[in-house]
């Protein structure tokens, strides 16, 4: 029984032009997945198709032996799935607890675990502590993706889906960033991690896939992409 | 000019301006969680009013207004959920862009068919329910009993709206929608449910102001029509998406329209609005209380 299986997925913004392209991978329980490809190969569209953003046209879904493909976000967020999207996730005019508190909308009725909730990630992420009362759209650029993170798991997720964390973000965030989706792993939570960043993607990941056109075209350990890399990107430059 | 009369003038032009406001907050609340401008507003007082009118004269008594009016609002709150659910989600869904010209041509489609339906069902007759109170006063000043009531009633209605949109979670919903549309779904919040709800609450809050200007501005088939020009007016000098800015733009024209009146000349009465929106919109485009906005 896999964890996620995506099983020769076709799927696309629009009628008629497939982004995904008879694309498969597996994740199986507390994995560390990596993502990698260049621009325009499906990265993104991949995590938006699983979270239910995009409903595919061909193929299949299943978490936990589960399809999703009739599954709206609301629905799949229920299932222990948090999506990190690459851009703004945060609820600019509202105060950074109350962007949390949206983020433990799943159980807003149970007070008792919406308060765990926040002391727990009030104990990850102190900065945002500090700042609670403050409106989140005078946060920094680093400040506002931790809040993005700190408010998707704000639901106590199984599996996390993330979204380039690195993109547009000061080196010092970064680390600090995939330093808390390896503790995150560690803890049991099951990560799937797109970055076009291919050295931090093979860093943290156990397993990776690299996509081309919208399937994989190369998947395999991060010792095995570590030791072949040259290779990949010139293989993947040339397209051969 | 007497300083009596001017004060009367003035506070009935507060009382009318909070009223349009109530539509006003109606349209941007809408167009802040559904990024649509309801065309039909008008047709949601007229529904209040009506409903209104035949909960008092046929059911209720005269001496049970005030049951009326959340009973009409509920009506409309239910009638909006249906409207909302059958013929504007699906501009919502299954298409990564909106249609926005979807949900113009299905509003204004509205508007005509709630008009005739009115003359259908009750015929194209002014009704006027009984007055709501009698005369009273503020102070030293004589006001018309149906415009106080109307008022307290708009302030009744506003802070129940501002408690639900503030303290609770339906109202972190909306506020989160209104905010960041794809930041409300991956929170895990049925966006589709919170549009619903979104519309229900804005023509409900027409319903509101229909029915407590009933008695001052008669219920027929297209008594919504001033009402939504005013909206709209309201909107522009206050800033589209802006609450407060409606609030302050509400009062700002009730008072001008008055003081206008007994100034200048009442017959020229709806131009100074106008007036205001050109000045406005010479000043600043984006309304008082309007940000602008970037467009990628």
């Amino acid at each position: 029984m896999a964890f996620l299986s995506i099983q020769n997925v076709y799927c696309g913004y629009y009628a008629g032009i497939d982004i995904l392209q008879d694309l498969s991978l597996q994740v199986d329980q507390g994995a560390f997945i990596g993502i990698i490809g260049p621009n325009g190969a499906g990265k993104s569209t991949l995590l938006k198709t699983i979270f239910g953003f995009l409903k595919y046209r061909e193929g299949r879904v299943l978490f936990r032996d589960r399809e999703t493909g009739d599954l709206s976000p609301f629905e799949i967020k229920k299932l222990g799935v948090s999506y990190i999207p690459q851009g703004s996730n945060n609820f600019p005019h509202m105060t950074i607890e109350e962007n949390l508190l949206l983020g433990a909308w799943t159980f807003r009725g149970q007070k008792e675990r919406i308060k765990e909730g926040l002391a727990k990630v009030y104990d990850i992420f102190p900065v945002l502590y500090e700042k609670k009362k403050q409106k989140a759209e005078f946060l920094s650029g680093g400040e506002a993706k931790i809040l993005s993170i700190a408010k998707e798991m704000m639901s106590s997720p199984v599996l996390l889906l993330v979204d380039e964390p690195s993109a547009g973000l000061a080196p010092k965030i970064v680390s600090y960033v995939y330093a808390f989706l390896r503790s995150s792993q560690e803890k049991g939570i099951t990560i799937l991690l797109v970055d076009q960043n291919i050295n931090q993607a093979i860093d943290h990941s156990q397993y990776l896939y690299m996509l081309e056109m919208g399937s994989v075209a190369l998947e395999g350990s991060a010792e095995m992409f570590r030791e072949n890399l040259r290779d990949i990107i010139r293989d993947s430059l040339l397209g051969t | 000019m007497d300083s009596l009369l001017l004060s009367q003038y003035l506070i009935a032009g507060i009382v009318i301006g909070i009223i349009y406001a109530l539509m006003a907050i109606g349209i941007t609340f809408i167009y802040s969680i559904m990024k649509m401008i309801n065309w039909s507003m008008g047709e949601f007082y007229m529904m209040g009013s009506y409903l209104q009118y035949f909960l008092v004269v046929y059911f209720l008594g005269a001496h049970l207004w005030f049951v009326g009016i959340p009973l009409s609002m509920a009506v409309v709150f239910g009638v909006g959920m249906i409207i909302q659910r059958y013929l504007l989600r699906p501009m919502f869904v299954g298409e990564m862009e909106r249609k926005d010209e979807y949900a113009t041509v299905i509003t204004v489609a509205l508007m005509v068919f709630f008009r005739n339906l009115a003359v259908v069902l009750a015929g194209p007759n002014q009704f006027a329910p009984p007055d709501y109170a009698g005369p009273t006063h503020i102070g030293p000043l004589p006001v018309s009993g149906n415009r106080f009531v109307a008022l307290i009633g708009t302030l009744v209605i506003l802070g129940l709206f501002y408690l639900i949109v503030k303290k609770t979670w339906v109202g972190k919903a909306l506020r989160g929608s209104a905010q960041n549309r794809v930041g409300i779904q991956t929170a895990g919040v049925n966006v589709l449910r919170v549009d619903q709800i979104a519309f229900g609450i804005g023509v409900s809050l027409a319903a509101a102001a229909g029915a407590l200007l009933a008695p001052i501005f008669l219920v027929w088939p297209e008594n919504g029509a001033v009402a939504t020009m005013k909206g709209f007016e309201i909107i522009v000098i206050g800033g589209l998406g802006s609450i407060p800015g409606s609030l302050v733009a509400g009062l700002l024209l009730g008072v001008i329209e008055s003081l206008g009146s007994v100034l200048i000349s009442p017959s020229f009465k709806d131009v100074y609005g106008f007036i205001l929106v050109l000045a406005i919109l010479t000043i600043r485009p984006t309304g008082l209380f309007g940000e602008r906005q970037r467009v990628a």
